[in-house]
């Protein structure tokens, strides 16, 4: 358990995506510790999410907590599992330097700095489940909150890419001994810049100063690229699994009738709230 | 008791141990915010109070002050601490909650010396909902002053490492927006003349925000 804790610990400090550890060669997140990682926190999330079935209602709805627990984290598993082949491709295609491992673990590993973040925010969702009776509320809040995780979640990605990026260019160049140097003071002068008291550059630091438009263009296009697919994905992933939170008007189901998409529902959740027009 | 107040009058001279420029403990300032905030959490209930039976709201409204900063702040730091660490600031993590807890005691001492104010209103008014909007007024001074004191923490932090500003920024906009819904579901503050005793109202909680919505919205 501690040992759960000091990896997930170091992916959030972002010692595992630092320049120094990605010059290693590979990044160093294990897919068999961070995939149940990121189950375990999408989970945490998801029992604060269903809390609101648990309080709502005259008589508590626990199948709607269960289904909470066990949506949030397959939500963004099976969005993984459906984009993932694609997202690779288009890598491969622009000449990114990740293998295909070293794709799944980053992406992974984005997954869970995201679940982080937004399972932290869980107790502010319980305070807010507990005192309030509104649903459309809770959705807003749910999409505030998830949404705070995920811009997070995308900086790390971000970064990392752009790292990566950097770090194959300067890879890429002719290995003679100036050259080396360079690359070397880039990368260490850098840690004390951003660092002021020589602490590590933090996950979401852009980490390199010397920048090289080629590379980071490269960073760039498969980062917009891999956010438009995963997320269009992810948004529609997460309508076909309603309900998530759960509408305490309507009896528990598993699934809901196949209906419209995010983007109105989203609209009609506040429109509702601000009661527009009734 | 006087080596109370000699504490607190180092805090808000930003004397020694309490110096943001030198390292510090922080369970002082706790000790300020549970002594002096109920001192203005007691006079602030006490605008109903006409019979022996009607103190228990006193003790109440008493234990509601430090109850309001202490359960906001606990909610909120999971994610402001992870938030803090995805920035990489982990490593002044226990600076930044001493300039918390610092605002919060600078608020506390504030709203204690303004509690005269309050009784002084109180007895010079007969409205209920005058009272109310004469302690929104007192807690806005005290919230200002609280601020002024963590920014003098905050700016050594800043100076450190200039994202320690978005942190900031994460922190004053995680605790207005959790404060404010804690603030309301922890009413009565001041007890409204005639109505029961209650550490709750007998109501069910409602959403502030919601309330807000609806009264803008019709």
């Amino acid at each position: 358990m501690l040992n759960f804790f000091k990896k997930l610990d170091e992916l959030l400090r972002g010692h595992r995506t630092s320049p120094d550890a990605l010059l290693q060669g590979e990044i160093k997140l294990s897919l068999r510790a961070f995939v149940p990682m990121a189950v375990l926190l999408g989970a945490t999330y998801g029992f604060f999410m269903g809390w609101y079935s648990i309080i709502s209602r005259e008589t508590p709805e626990y199948w709607q907590l269960l289904a909470s627990i066990v949506k949030m984290p397959a939500l963004f598993i099976l969005t993984l599992i459906v984009t993932f082949p694609s997202l690779y491709v288009f890598n491969a295609l622009v000449g990114c330097r990740l293998d295909f491992r070293g794709t799944l673990r980053l992406l992974v590993g984005a997954i869970v700095v995201n679940l982080a973040v937004a399972a932290s925010l869980g107790p502010i969702l319980a305070f807010f489940t507990v005192s309030t009776k509104s649903y459309a509320f809770m959705i807003v809040l749910n999409v505030l909150l998830l949404a705070i995780g995920g811009i997070v979640g995308l900086g790390f990605l971000l970064q990392t890419l752009r790292r990566l990026a950097m770090l194959g260019y300067h890879l890429a160049r002719p290995v003679d001994s100036t050259d080396d140097q360079v690359t070397e003071k880039s990368i260490n002068s850098n840690s004390d810049e951003t660092g002021d008291h020589g602490q590590l550059p933090g996950p979401l630091d852009a980490a390199l100063q010397d920048e090289s438009s080629e590379s980071y263009g490269k960073a760039n296009s498969i980062f917009r690229v891999w956010v438009i697919i995963y997320s269009l994905v992810g948004v529609q992933m997460g309508w076909l699994l309603r309900p998530f939170i759960g509408d305490p008007d309507f009896e528990f189901q598993w699934f809901r009738e196949r209906e419209g998409n995010f983007f109105l529902g989203i609209l009609g959740s506040l429109k509702e709230l601000f009661q527009v027009g009734s | 008791m006087t080596a109370l107040f000699v504490k607190a009058d180092d805090f808000l001279r930003g004397r020694a141990p309490f110096d943001p420029t030198t390292a510090g403990r922080t369970h002082d300032l706790f000790l300020l915010v549970v002594v002096f905030g109920p001192v203005y959490g007691a006079i602030m209930g006490s605008y109903a109070v006409d019979s022996a039976d009607r103190l228990l709201q006193v003790v109440f409204a008493a234990s509601k002050v430090p109850l309001l900063l202490f359960t906001t702040s606990v909610i909120c730091l999971p994610g402001f601490f992870v938030l803090n660490t995805v920035l990489g600031l982990r490593d002044d993590f226990s600076t930044t909650i001493r300039a918390i807890v610092a605002g919060q005691a600078a608020l506390s001492i504030v709203l204690a010396s303004l509690a005269p104010f309050t009784r002084f209103f109180y007895y010079s008014s007969n409205s209920y909902q005058n009272a109310i909007l004469f302690n929104a007024f007192m807690f806005a001074i005290a919230t200002a002053a609280g601020h002024m004191v963590m920014l003098r923490y905050y700016r050594i932090l800043i100076r450190r490492n200039t994202k320690h500003r978005i942190g900031l920024y994460l922190w004053l906009g995680l605790y207005a927006f959790v404060g404010m819904q804690m603030g309301w579901t922890l009413r009565p503050f001041i007890g409204s003349p005639g109505s029961p005793i209650r550490f709750f109202r007998d109501e069910p909680f409602t959403n502030a925000y919601v309330v807000i919505f609806r009264l803008f919205a019709g």
